[in-house]
């Protein structure tokens, strides 16, 4: 009996969550046909305009974007007693990145300006025809920057779990382009590890999101004052292949342009494998400083909205 | 000198236990059919992609390809014959 109630139970709530989702999901959906219809007849510029009150109702009625955010603002910004203001930039800039890449989405003739700092070292480490990690992290706007690197003569891989390719197949496929990098998604064969190697191996491109821990070996770091955990699967990768690292971060620095920079070059190496997660720690860390003095000069182009610290 | 499949297998054996620092496992432990990853001889990824290194390395042989890798990975029998393979089509071409 008592089994009966709780499986009714139960069930009950699966129905509401179930109806619950599907409000929010039109809402969401709603909210997206608005900014398409406006992108449409306004163009990139209508669209930007409605962020301003789309994003302000967010800022003041949603307390959740505000437990949010303070997770990263307290410890950019410690000396601040508000964060209101810094919510609304955080979030607004976030908005832009996401409208900016409906308008290349729907315009395949649409294109922004894009700066690449480093192509020379680039190039270089190229050259040496041991392949290349590419380190990167979910600042700026680096889907619209990676799909527009300039053409190095070498195949890019992406190494990136499924949700993310499903976006990048989304936006090609809007754009009816042909996808510009090759995806190996992080949830096949031993972690796309083994690919990403033979695509090394090949002497290509292997590009990887270094900041989000998910699972496997990891290192502890400090950043931004407070210790947290980060994958080390990448410098892994890279010291047994003997392959370059290099951290390249990309920027929007203007309406429609966008700056990508390499912040970083390192070889990493390890003399005991059995004591990986400490040998792997500093080039973790170089990662994280990098990753820092980025934040120094775009610090409302972190988007990472969940605890970082407790990943 | 070219070595035979079962010599080849002993050969890959000491190899994995030596280069991958396995340290509770000899060589005459690993069952020619168990798998490699998992279960069988406990390798994880990054195993994974220092054999592929090892393999180049010892036997000349590249996997360039990630459907046969994942064939020849999944035992010591499994990737001795790949690299037979493997080296046998080099000298033919």
């Amino acid at each position: 009996m008592a089994k009966n109630k709780e499986k009714k139970k139960v069930k009950h709530k699966d129905i509401k969550t179930k109806h619950k989702k599907t409000i929010k999901g039109r809402l969401h959906a709603l909210g997206h046909w608005i900014f398409y219809v406006t992108m449409k007849f306004f163009g990139h510029q209508g669209a930007y305009l409605l962020l301003w009150p789309v994003v302000g109702s967010y800022v003041i009625f949603s307390r959740r974007i505000h437990r949010l955010t303070q997770i990263y603002l307290k410890k950019r910004f410690p000396n601040k007693k508000c964060y209101w203001f810094d919510t609304f930039k955080l979030v607004h800039s976030f908005s832009q990145v996401l409208v900016d890449r409906a308008w290349l989405g729907l315009n395949p003739n649409a294109h922004f300006k894009g700066k690449l700092e480093g192509l020379q070292q680039l190039e270089k480490l190229l050259g040496q025809g041991k392949g290349l990690i590419i380190l990167t992290a979910h600042v700026g706007i680096w889907q619209v920057a990676f799909s527009n690197l300039p053409d190095l003569n070498v195949p890019v891989n992406v190494l990136m779990h499924y949700e993310e390719e499903n976006a990048a197949k989304h936006y090609f496929d809007l754009r009816k382009q042909k996808c510009p990098f090759h995806i190996i998604r992080n949830d096949g064969f031993m972690g796309g590890l083994v690919e990403a190697s033979i695509a090394l191996s090949r002497g290509e491109i292997v590009t990887i999101m270094a900041d989000r821990y998910v699972h496997g070996p990891y290192a502890k770091v400090k950043f931004l004052g407070y210790e947290t955990r980060v994958p080390i699967g990448a410098y892994m990768l890279a010291a047994i292949t003997s392959t370059p690292v290099i951290v390249l971060l990309t920027a929007k620095t203007g309406k429609i342009n966008y700056l990508v920079k390499i912040w970083d070059v390192f070889q990493p190496k390890y003399k005991d494998k059995r004591n990986k997660e400490q040998e792997m720690q500093k080039y973790a860390q170089k990662f994280i400083n990098a990753l820092e003095e980025y934040l120094k000069i775009y610090p409302y182009q972190w988007y990472n909205f969940y605890d970082f610290w407790n990943q | 000198m070219k070595l035979d499949l079962n010599e080849l297998k002993q050969k890959l054996k000491e190899i994995i236990v030596r280069d991958l620092k396995l340290i509770d496992i000899t060589p005459e432990e690993i069952d020619d059919n168990a798998p490699l990853f998992g279960e069988g001889l406990g390798l994880d990824s990054l195993d994974a992609v220092e054999l592929v290194v090892i393999i180049q390395k010892n036997f000349g042989v590249q996997i360039i390809d990630m459907e046969e890798g994942r064939k020849a990975f999944e035992s010591i029998e499994t990737l001795a014959k790949f690299i037979l393979d493997r080296q046998k089509e080099d000298q033919n071409s």
